[in-house]
């Protein structure tokens, strides 16, 4: 491959007795590579330009638009290099968030600590309602564990249209149903982990061993004794691991909520957002960060251990 | 007892795995089915269960005949024959205990086995068939750290937790080192020997098939070729039933090297 | 039944010792900690538990509304919304792919020493770890409220998933075309255009694909701080609660948002598995065909 091409003699094959046999032409590029390269290329110029249809993303002027910043904003938000700031900033964590004289040495009663706790909160109540739905469902939607066929094409059908509504839009659907607060974040991430423990765990359906499941209906089980015994325990782990996935994500996913009334530290952000207060934003930020960090990497590691 | 008659058996893509296949067997009776592998020996012995639906012909179980049977009759036959596998068919995360449990599924109303409580008196089947094939102590070990030997006493096991009629043993010892499956057939002997059930075994061993069988039964391309008693079947027999000449493949002893 | 059956065998077995059922403590604590956790939640979230048996009877309502002011006046501004957010969603896909791309071959052990692998993945795991919304929020300063705003946060994200992601591919290669391009003198680049890139391409790119169609899930969330897309459609529409709009811009969502899953995810395959062996075997006829006319090969 990395030979020189410049003259190429044509040696005679060393086997004396070789054959003259027949070189294939180069074949063409494969139409499939070609039309995606032109399509791929199109679809990014018609997204990106700045008209009708596009975002208006320049890549060129983009370093110059990062540049051409809001002092006022910047300053709230980032100004670390600055003194005073940093005290402001101390000052400001300590009446948003920390308390000296609780055991904890934060206030949970806080607008941001409430908000944090009400997020895990929600977090939780969706992963654990979300996952124990999720389980029956997965193996309802694989090809092994459906009853017959309908099921199997109904209950993929509606996941697929419940994966395809992003989490915040159904916590605007549920805020119209049961009004603002935490109840409509709960059910709209229980939906969101429904869906993505569905999608995983069913996925995972399609590998297990059928030995023991043809083992159960040769002893008589009903379908749903067998797939009872004999598939649940062998995707118990990657269900699992799945559902503290989905608890990350939910962790992730429950700051956005604030934003259309369905509770959370999302709810805080956007009070202070509008209030123009954007330290406090800042704050809730940095202690929001701190938070999904650590939960995702106690999750890893018990992931890890699982599979 | 069971029956076969002319019973045939074509596989989607047109595979005739069965034909014309006329068979008595007799309560009691311990027989062993040999043939190459694809002579119709694994659907032969899954079509008494209905495991492997035919295509023509029926097989009479009992006072039960396939086909024609409902999805609930079809369970309670199954529930009356158990079934021993090549592979163990075990479940191995969860224990022995669990594995040996899933026999009794039929019998066990919907609620205890979806929860995993099973009753007392399930249990007690349950531990008293892993006593008779000598591992109870390992009741509450996880079914996949056993040795493979172990892994098939565990699966004769759940066979017996069912309270079977007829033991149907899908070439049980194909994975086993020649001590291990010798073990593993007598454990089969005695059980037929002791409890009486009906015992049907698959293997490609001649040397096994003649120490452990009653009776020998012969397939080739799906057709009975052969049906006699154990001690008749010599080397001619077999390798009339295998149509070529025996290798050292086909003796357990000469599998040594293992 | 049993006892008749199991009696002959039960003198042999006599001495055998059953063992005791053993305490299950992993399977236990895993139930009491859930159990917690269920109980303090439900308990102290501020959430009106009442609120669930009402939900049916407003959701009639809300079908009703729906159906009374069914209106597809509002369909174009609906699709255009949803095109931003494919829009948005593309070019951070983009950011991602073309900016992680190099990263990708520092972050593989196997090409790279760990003094070079784990400070790019650390790197990698920063822009994982920081949620877009965050990263939106700390960006508007600089460009303002708006659809590249969103772009580039979640470009910044899908760098750090990418990265990761496309860096394991890339591990889990087969050594030996390494081998022996190194054997024949290659070097680096060479290593990395003959060796690595024939192996791994396919899949980065079918990741690329898959985080594509993440990215649209993810335009649709961003579009309620503002960034602009169907986010923004339905969120405005909740607050003034016009009930045909939400729905419509449900059906606008849902339906877009399958139909770009249903073409990644055959580009996807297509991309993994090769052409068709129908393709494939037309194609090779062609070029042995017309070998004849051709002089040189390669």
């Amino acid at each position: 491959m990395s030979a020189p091409t410049g003259e190429r003699p044509r040696r005679p094959s060393p086997v004396a007795s070789a054959r003259p046999q027949r070189r294939p032409r180069k074949p063409p590029p494969q139409p499939f590579t070609l039309l995606g390269l032109v399509g791929l290329a199109a679809f990014t110029l018609v997204t990106a330009w700045d008209w009708v249809l596009g975002i208006g993303f320049n890549p060129i002027a983009l370093p110059g638009e990062l540049a051409d910043s809001n002092p006022a904003m910047v300053e709230g938000l980032f100004n670390i290099t600055d003194a005073d700031w940093r005290a402001d900033y101390a000052e400001l964590l300590r009446t948003h968030f920390t308390d000296p004289d609780s055991p904890w040495l934060l206030s949970l009663d806080s607008r941001i600590g409430s908000g944090l706790v009400e997020t895990v909160q929600i977090a939780v109540l969706a992963t654990l309602v979300g996952a124990a739905v999720s389980l029956p469902l997965a193996v309802l939607n694989s090809r092994l564990g459906a009853p017959n066929r309908t099921t199997h094409a109904v209950i993929k059908t509606l996941n697929n249209i419940n994966r395809a509504i992003p989490d915040v839009i159904w916590a605007a659907l549920f805020v119209v149903l049961v009004s603002v607060g935490a109840l409509p974040g709960i059910l709209a991430l229980t939906m969101f982990t429904i869906g993505v423990v569905v999608k995983l765990t069913s996925d995972v359906v399609d590998g297990v061993d059928l030995g023991p499941v043809e083992a159960a209906r040769a002893a008589g089980a009903s379908h749903a004794a067998a797939m009872r015994t004999a598939l649940v325990p062998q995707i118990l782990p990657s269900f699992a691991s799945f559902s503290l996935y989905a608890f990350e994500l939910n962790l992730r996913g429950a700051a956005v909520l604030g934003f259309v009334g369905a509770g959370g530290i999302g709810q805080a952000m956007n009070y202070y957002w509008s209030q123009l207060d954007f330290e406090a934003v800042s704050v809730i930020i940095f202690v929001y960060l701190v938070l999904v960090v650590i939960v995702e990497q106690v999750s890893i590691s018990v992931r890890r251990r699982l599979v | 007892m069971i029956q076969f008659e002319s019973a045939e058996v074509t596989y989607p893509g047109g595979v005739h795995a069965l034909q014309g296949v006329d068979l008595t067997i007799d309560d009691g009776e311990l027989i062993v089915v040999v043939g190459l592998s694809g002579a119709g020996k694994s659907t032969l012995i899954r079509a008494i269960n209905g495991l492997v639906p035919l295509t023509g012909g029926q097989v009479t179980v009992g006072e039960r005949t396939l086909p024609g049977l409902g999805r609930r009759e079809l369970r309670e036959l199954r529930a009356e024959v158990g079934m021993i596998f090549q592979a163990f068919n075990l479940v191995h995360r969860t224990t022995v205990l669990s594995n040996v449990l899933m026999g009794r599924l039929h019998h066990v109303p919907s609620w205890r086995s979806l929860s995993g409580l099973y009753s007392p008196e399930d249990r007690e089947i349950a531990m008293q068939a892993l006593e008779l094939v000598e591992v109870v102590e390992k009741a509450y070990v996880r079914a996949g750290n056993l040795s493979g030997g172990q892994q098939q006493r565990v699966g004769i096991a759940r066979a017996l937790a069912q309270q079977p009629r007829v033991l149907l043993a899908d070439e049980p010892v194909a994975s086993l080192d020649p001590p291990t499956s010798h073990v593993v057939m007598r454990y089969l002997q005695q059980i037929n020997r002791e409890l009486g059930i009906t015992t049907l075994i698959n293997l490609h061993f001649l040397d096994l098939a003649r120490t452990y069988a009653d009776r020998v039964i012969g397939l080739r391309e799906g057709r009975l070729v052969y049906d006699g008693p154990a001690a008749d079947a010599d080397e001619a027999v077999f390798e009339e039933i295998y149509g070529r000449s025996l290798t050292a493949d086909d003796v357990l002893e000469a599998q040594g090297g293992l | 039944m049993t006892e008749t059956r199991s009696r002959p065998a039960r003198s042999r077995l006599a001495e055998q010792v059953r063992p005791e059922r053993p305490f299950a403590r992993f399977r236990w604590t895993v139930t009491l900690v859930l159990t917690a956790l269920l109980v303090w939640s439900s308990a102290t979230v501020d959430a009106s538990w009442g609120r669930l048996t009402e939900a049916p009877g407003r959701a009639v309502g809300f079908a009703q509304t729906l159906v009374a002011n069914a209106s597809l006046e509002p369909l174009g501004v609906a699709l255009e919304a949803m095109w931003e957010s494919i829009a948005i969603a593309w070019i951070a896909t983009l950011i991602g792919a073309v900016c992680s791309f190099p990263l990708v071959f520092l972050a593989a052990g196997n090409l790279t020493r760990g003094r070079v692998k784990q400070p790019v993945r650390q790197l990698l795991n920063v822009f994982r770890a920081v949620p877009e919304i965050v990263l939106a929020i700390a960006l508007i300063p600089f460009l303002g409220l708006g659809p590249v705003t969103g772009a580039v946060a979640m470009g910044i994200s899908s760098i750090g998933t990418l990265g990761k992601l496309s860096a394991e591919i890339v591990e889990s290669i087969d050594r030996g075309p390494l081998e022996a391009v190194e054997a024949s003198g290659g070097g680096r680049l060479t290593r990395l255009r003959w060796a690595v890139l024939p192996q791994a391409m396919p899949e980065i790119a079918a990741f690329w694909l898959y985080r594509f169609e993440i990215n649209i899930r993810v335009s649709a969330v961003l579009g309620v701080i503002g960034i602009g897309g169907i986010g923004g459609f339905i969120a405005q529409a909740v607050e003034r609660n016009v009930f045909e709009r939400i729905g419509l811009g449900l059906v606008v969502v849902i339906l877009a948002t399958m139909l770009v899953d249903a073409i990644s995810s055959r580009l996807r395959r297509r991309l993994i598995e090769g052409p068709s062996p129908a393709a494939q075997a037309r194609r090779e006829r062609a070029s042995v065909a017309g070998a004849e006319h051709e002089e040189d090969p390669e």
